[in-house]
């Protein structure tokens, strides 16, 4: 999901890249095209092409020595095609059913990547994972298929928290919360030193409100309910999923009003500024963070609401799935294997400047205070859920944005915007 | 036609030389063109009322439902708020573009000092790309923008809003940025329209004791009738198929308050990732648009004929 948004940002000036990644990609395809029918890629040496959507210029930099280094390994070659992010999500299709598909993709682990693997699209990765015995059950579990089979080899992932500056809570004289409702009383002290205690950013990005939701459901109701529920099992009109609202409710008098109109960039900055207390989002925020503030930024998990239900965290995971019609299944497993290792994921988190925590257990996280506490905060949860859209699909995602922002707007409507949102879900379920 | 008809029936002879003589040149014209049309507008316009009646993902094979989609879009209340918008859009949009471009157009006319600076003035939004423009006038309606700053600055802060996110506002702080630009090219048009008047009737008129006001009601307005189908059908044509203006600033929310067929349209093949209901949306669209357009033409014919 983060992903949409460094693209989004960056579209203008990546237009021009897009273009030639597109140009790149056509290319490419028409070699394929010709090729595939001489006897070249028959016995499976051509070159492992790569589709990635990490357009951001320091994540196509990391990606793009990775692939060097991997060529002049001589285990085989690959080439990689840099798309903007939302070209690439809604090309993604296209891509997979074409006649001759680029063979790897870099994906978000989850539903997403299950849905196209109950399509038949994606290639079976069982083998790779043979050798990635050492990762965690969370990690293997996430990347498996409804048929038993892995599909997907996990890259990296990144959690969900209230960021807030450390300065600011010092000046303010407040403590990071435990409870709930230890958070509403801090929200109360930060509305009466005249500060929007609670800062979010649903303009152009809407989509950033689904983080309370996934939240308050998970803390509520449990994760398994929120995934049975995102999978179409369960009701959006449910008194559960009800109970979810009633308590999002006692926050709302402190949401900033502005927020409704900014993105969730303008959201950063105005949490860095001063101008809000604390912000819900991933740690992708920080790649619009200027450096010098980066040290001064700490975070808390979502507030404990019922200590009955099992810890859950949003670590949405990245990673890659390959094509099932792949020309070069060998080449592609090589260049899997490799992508899993931990040479390359400590040089991918290296270079890449956002933070982030690599899949492969026995690789190097950036040392920071912040990355140390989030690896910490992830480890202790009993269950990680990746976000809405992740745990559901692209599709079901427009119907959260409508019934979240007009929730936020009125709350006293909630009945008839859960009927709804429950009518627009079956519509997307049914196809 | 009926002339036509009568000059083959009585001299058949010579009609089939002329035809004969038909410049291959000039069948190469019509020919080519038509060809690429085909492959690349008439064959998937065609395709698109088929898929109107099926169930597609984009990925499996799409399942023949028949009318279910038309069904489904008559009880669809996203559905018809974006048809409410999209008639307002229309008559705001169109009606407004019409009127202040036929005014920037009387205007302008004249040739003064500095007329060509305004005119290029006007006409410089039309040259940005909708999505530039959408930029620029996001930074107007941010909060604390420059929208705001003006209001408070007269005195009106009480009216300030977040003027893209608040439902009563969305669709009319699209409209505004869409008809910055569009009386640019209206008045373009029309300009084109006026030079074409000849000075006499206007100098007769005058000379008959015609005011004004007359003379615009009975000289100018006539006489634009070629233009006015121009501009009526680029209107229709522009407003039904809005989408990157309001796409960039609001994505038709906040929920669907902005929403207008088009955005509506690809939200659902490319969001949704139901692309046989898109497709008949599409049709509406379609529909609507042609319906607009050919009864005026019907009209412009019967009245030429009486």
């Amino acid at each position: 999901m983060s992903d949409f948004d460094p693209g989004r940002r960056r579209f203008l000036g990546h237009l021009g890249l897009a273009g030639l990644g597109a140009l790149g990609a056509s290319s490419f395809l028409s070699a394929c095209a010709s090729s595939a029918s001489g006897p070249t890629t028959s016995n499976g040496s051509g070159a492992v092409t790569i589709q990635s959507n990490l357009s951001s210029p320091q994540a196509k930099a990391a990606m793009e020595k990775l692939i060097e280094t991997f060529n002049a390994q001589g285990k085989g070659t690959a080439s990689l095609n840099t798309i903007a992010s939302e070209t690439f999500r809604t090309q993604l299709p296209t891509y997979l059913t074409s006649a001759n598909p680029p063979d790897l993709y870099t994906w978000y682990a989850g539903s997403v990547a299950n849905d196209y693997a109950s399509k038949n699209l994606l290639l079976d990765v069982s083998e790779v994972w043979k050798s990635l015995d050492d990762y965690p059950q969370s990690l293997r579990t996430l990347s498996t298929d409804a048929s038993g089979k892995q599909i997907f080899v996990p890259m990296n992932n990144y959690w969900w928290g209230f960021f807030y500056r450390k300065s600011n809570f010092a000046k303010w004289g407040v403590q990071e919360p435990k409870t709930w409702t230890e958070f509403l009383a801090l929200c109360e002290t930060l509305k009466s030193k005249g500060i929007p205690p609670i800062g979010i950013g649903l303009g152009d990005t809407p989509w950033v409100a689904s983080a309370w939701f996934d939240y308050l459901n998970i803390r509520i109701n449990g994760a398994p309910f929120h995934r049975e529920l995102l999978a179409g099992k369960q009701r959006f009109d449910d008194p559960k999923v009800k109970a979810v609202f009633t308590r999002w409710r006692e926050a709302l008098p402190y949401f900033d009003p502005k927020g409704k109109a900014y993105p969730f960039q303008e959201a950063t900055t105005a949490l860095l500024a001063g101008k809000t207390g604390m912000f819900l989002i991933g740690t992708f925020f920080a790649d619009a963070a200027p450096k010098d503030a980066l040290g001064d930024l700490d975070f808390f998990r979502f507030p404990i609401i019922d200590p009955a239900v099992p810890l859950a965290e949003e670590a949405p995971t990245d990673g890659f799935f390959a094509s099932a019609k792949t020309a070069n299944p060998t080449g592609t497993k090589a260049l899997l294997s490799y992508l899993a290792g931990v040479e390359a994921q400590e040089a991918y988190v290296k270079a890449s400047s956002g933070i982030v925590l690599p899949a492969n257990p026995r690789a190097k996280a950036s040392d920071s205070p912040l990355v140390v506490k989030g690896k910490a905060m992830l480890n202790e949860a009993k269950e990680l859920t990746q976000f809405f859209n992740r745990d559901s699909s692209d599709a079901l995602q427009p119907t959260a944005d409508t019934a979240l922002t007009k929730f936020i707007d009125k709350p006293d409507q909630i009945d008839a915007i859960l009927r709804e949102w429950q009518a627009g879900a079956e519509k997307v379920f049914k196809g | 036609m009926t002339a036509t008809i009568s000059t083959t029936s009585v001299t058949p002879t010579r009609r089939r030389r002329r035809s004969a003589r038909l410049s291959p040149l000039l069948v190469a014209f019509v020919l080519v063109p038509f060809a690429v049309e085909s492959v690349w507008v008439f064959w998937p316009a065609i395709q698109g009322f088929w898929f109107s009646l099926t169930r597609w993902d984009g990925m499996t094979p799409p399942t023949f439902v028949g009318a279910d989609n038309y069904v489904e879009l008559a009880g669809d209340a996203t559905f018809r708020g974006a048809l409410v918008n999209t008639v307002i859009w229309l008559v705001l949009f169109g009606g407004l573009s019409v009127l202040g471009g036929f005014g920037m157009a009387l205007v302008l006319q004249k040739e003064r000092r500095w007329v060509g600076f305004y005119r290029a003035a006007l006409f410089t939004p039309v040259v940005f790309s909708l999505v530039v423009t959408a930029l620029v006038w996001r930074v107007f309606y941010q909060p604390d923008g420059i929208a705001d700053t003006l209001l408070r600055a007269v005195g009106l802060e009480q009216l300030i809003r977040p003027w893209l996110a608040d439902p009563q506002t969305a669709l009319y702080a699209v409209i505004l940025p869409a008809l910055w630009r569009q009386i640019g090219y209206v008045m373009v048009l029309f300009l084109a329209g006026l030079k074409a008047i000849d000075p006499a009737l206007h100098e007769a008129a005058r000379m008959d004791g015609a005011n004004a006001w007359q003379r615009l009601r009975h000289v100018t307005i006539p006489q634009l009738k070629g233009v006015n189908a121009v501009v009526l059908s680029v209107i229709v044509i522009d407003s039904l198929r809005s989408f990157d203006i309001v796409w960039s600033l609001t994505k038709g929310g906040p929920y669907h308050s902005s929403e207008l067929l088009s955005t509506y349209m690809y939200s659902t093949a490319f969001q949704s990732l139901r692309l046989g209901y898109a497709s008949a949306i599409a049709v509406v669209i379609f529909v609507l648009a042609l319906a607009v357009i050919l009864g005026y033409l019907v009209r412009a014919f019967r009245e030429e004929a009486s």
